[in-house]
């Protein structure tokens, strides 16, 4: 599951001066494009009420952030029912997904529902959970759930599933409880793919986030960008989409830290962090050599 | 008894046979694929046995049986005069692919037949220890498998298979994905150390020089439907050098066994 921008280009190799000339074709690119985007409002050739200036953008976040300062609170709420909901789907998911995997007769009966439920767009359910739960931070947090439960549900079902057969003879050939298998080899096996899963349900979570506050409008920032856009305050708005883009690049890169971590024998600096503390370790409690 | 340095080693009751099947028979799936037919075999303490032959011929089946991974459909299989109905502690196996657990290093790879068993003594960490300096890799202990070649992945699944303290070892084809030098210099190892050790061993190969090379006994498997066709019995002393492969003697047992799976 490679991350889509991560094709986008060569990556950041070479000599300084490469690089230099790199960066700085890229800033004179950047440049221009604001550049036009200014002119062009101010020339009016963008209409300034729907694409404001970059200048007024700029304003709007000093404006939101430090001397109106109103955006914080907005940025919790939807900051903590991301990770609520991103917290319960995944529980959800993967708790589910391996129940489901590691039993060959459930697997076979709830596959029909599996392709029903990925085929059906979850977010459509979303009016339906605010009725049941009524308006408030557990609907929200139910649709949040919803959008994020499927791919770490999938990913460790496929992940529990596909366990290597000759691995599997390994440990039935040392004699193995059922026990030992799980824990010792189709749990950790399917930790990289279950990883994957969780960083599609932390993404899913931002928009399903969004989702369920223009449906709801009273708080957080999709309220916020309800709002600033019905007052045609379009800088202020977009001011609001740019922090959402800092905020998914910023789970991106956390994420992708989380997995560096976890999931570390997938990775060169991985493995040779945890080699150099294992080899610690060991000669901490002073076993042989 | 001159010929065998380790058989001449072995205790009173060395013609007891360790590993032993007769009219062993498996058939697989609807009853249509017969896998294996009729093996009858007797291996004694510290014999080194191949089996060769082609694809479908059986050998891989008659490893597993004695593993214990599956069971026969006819027969009777035997190791240490007990019948094999599941896998035992004194019956370990290697594979084509080493099948080390990617998240752990080669130290802990090597200790998890000792986790299997139960807790992991000092002594199964020193003796881990000694057998990963055994196959050469003494300084590749902390080194995830990821981080190692292909011939050294397979001494740290040799060096596993050893930490079982199984006196039965069943290799299926355990070098067979490596390059010709590489499995050449391993063989001549494994060679050395199950000699050393005095391990009862069975080798899967569709190699017939290295089948030869290694064994004390060749059982030639034929296929449609799998079969011993023939024991070809190997009157070198080991340790055996490489240069062995070059005398008339060697060569001659290599054209009496293509002799026998041309014939199919």
């Amino acid at each position: 599951m490679a991350e889509a921008t991560a094709s986008l280009g060569p990556s950041a190799s070479g000599g300084l001066y490469l690089r230099t000339r790199r960066w700085l074709t890229h800033a004179a690119i950047f440049g221009t494009l604001i550049l036009a985007w200014e002119i062009g409002t101010r020339t009016e050739l963008l209409d300034p009420l729907f694409y404001p200036a970059p200048s007024k953008i700029i304003t709007s976040f000093w404006r939101i952030y430090v001397t109106q300062g109103n955006i914080w609170k907005h940025l919790y709420v939807s900051i903590g029912l991301v990770l609520a909901g991103f917290a319960a789907g995944s529980i959800l998911g993967i708790t589910l997904g391996s129940l489901v995997g590691l039993n060959p007769l459930v697997r076979r009966f709830i596959k029909p529902y599996v392709i029903v439920l990925e085929a059906t767009p979850r977010i459509a359910v979303a009016p339906l959970l605010i009725a049941a739960l009524g308006f408030g931070a557990q609907s929200k947090i139910a649709i949040i759930m919803l959008v994020c439960f499927f791919a770490p549900f999938i990913n460790t079902l496929s992940g529990v599933v596909n366990v290597n057969e000759e691995k599997l003879e390994l440990f039935k050939s040392l004699g193995a409880s059922k026990m030992q298998i799980l824990k010792k080899l189709v749990l950790p096996e399917a930790v990289p793919v279950i990883m994957a899963g969780e960083r599609l349900a932390l993404t899913a979570a931002l928009s399903g986030v969004l989702v369920a506050e223009f449906i709801q409008r009273d708080q957080g920032i999709g309220a916020l960008i309800l709002t600033y856009t019905r007052n045609l305050n379009m800088a202020s708005a977009f001011a609001c989409i740019f922090t959402l883009t800092i905020i998914g690049f910023a789970i991106f890169k956390g994420m992708e830290l989380m997995d560096r971590y976890i999931a570390f024998w997938s990775h060169e600096d991985g493995m040779t962090r945890v080699s150099q503390n294992r080899n610690v370790r060991w000669a901490k409690q002073g076993w042989a050599r | 008894m001159q010929r065998h340095a380790v058989r001449s080693k072995a205790s009173p009751d060395q013609n007891a046979p360790v590993v032993s099947g007769s009219g062993v028979g498996k058939t697989f799936a609807s009853g249509t694929v017969i896998a294996l037919e009729d093996a009858g075999f007797s291996v004694p303490k510290g014999r080194f046995n191949s089996l060769v032959g082609p694809s479908g011929c059986g050998k891989s089946t008659l490893l597993r049986l004695i593993s214990g991974l599956i069971e026969p459909t006819s027969g009777s299989l035997q190791v240490h005069g007990e019948e094999v109905t599941k896998p035992r502690q004194d019956v370990a196996m290697m594979f084509q692919r080493a099948t080390l657990l990617e998240w752990r290093t080669a130290i802990e790879n090597v200790l998890l037949p000792s986790e299997i068993g139960g807790r992991v003594t000092s002594e199964d960490r020193t003796r881990a220890m000694e057998l990963l300096k055994l196959v050469g890799l003494g300084d590749f202990a902390f080194s995830f498998p990821a981080q190692l070649s292909g011939g050294m992945q397979q001494r740290v699944a040799l060096a596993r298979l050893l930490q079982t303290g199984a006196d039965v070892l069943l290799l299926d084809e355990p070098f067979g994905a490596l390059d010709e030098f590489t499995r050449e210099r391993l063989n001549v190892e494994l060679l050395r150390i199950v000699t050393e050790i005095e391990a009862t061993t069975i080798f899967v190969t569709h190699n017939i020089a290295e089948a030869i090379f290694l064994a004390d006994e060749v059982y030639v498997m034929t296929p449609r439907p799998g079969r011993i066709a023939k024991i070809i019995d190997v009157p070198f002393d080991r340790p055996r050098e490489l240069s062995i492969q070059t005398s008339p003697e060697f060569n001659h047992l290599v054209e009496e066994a293509r002799d026998i799976l041309g014939a199919h």
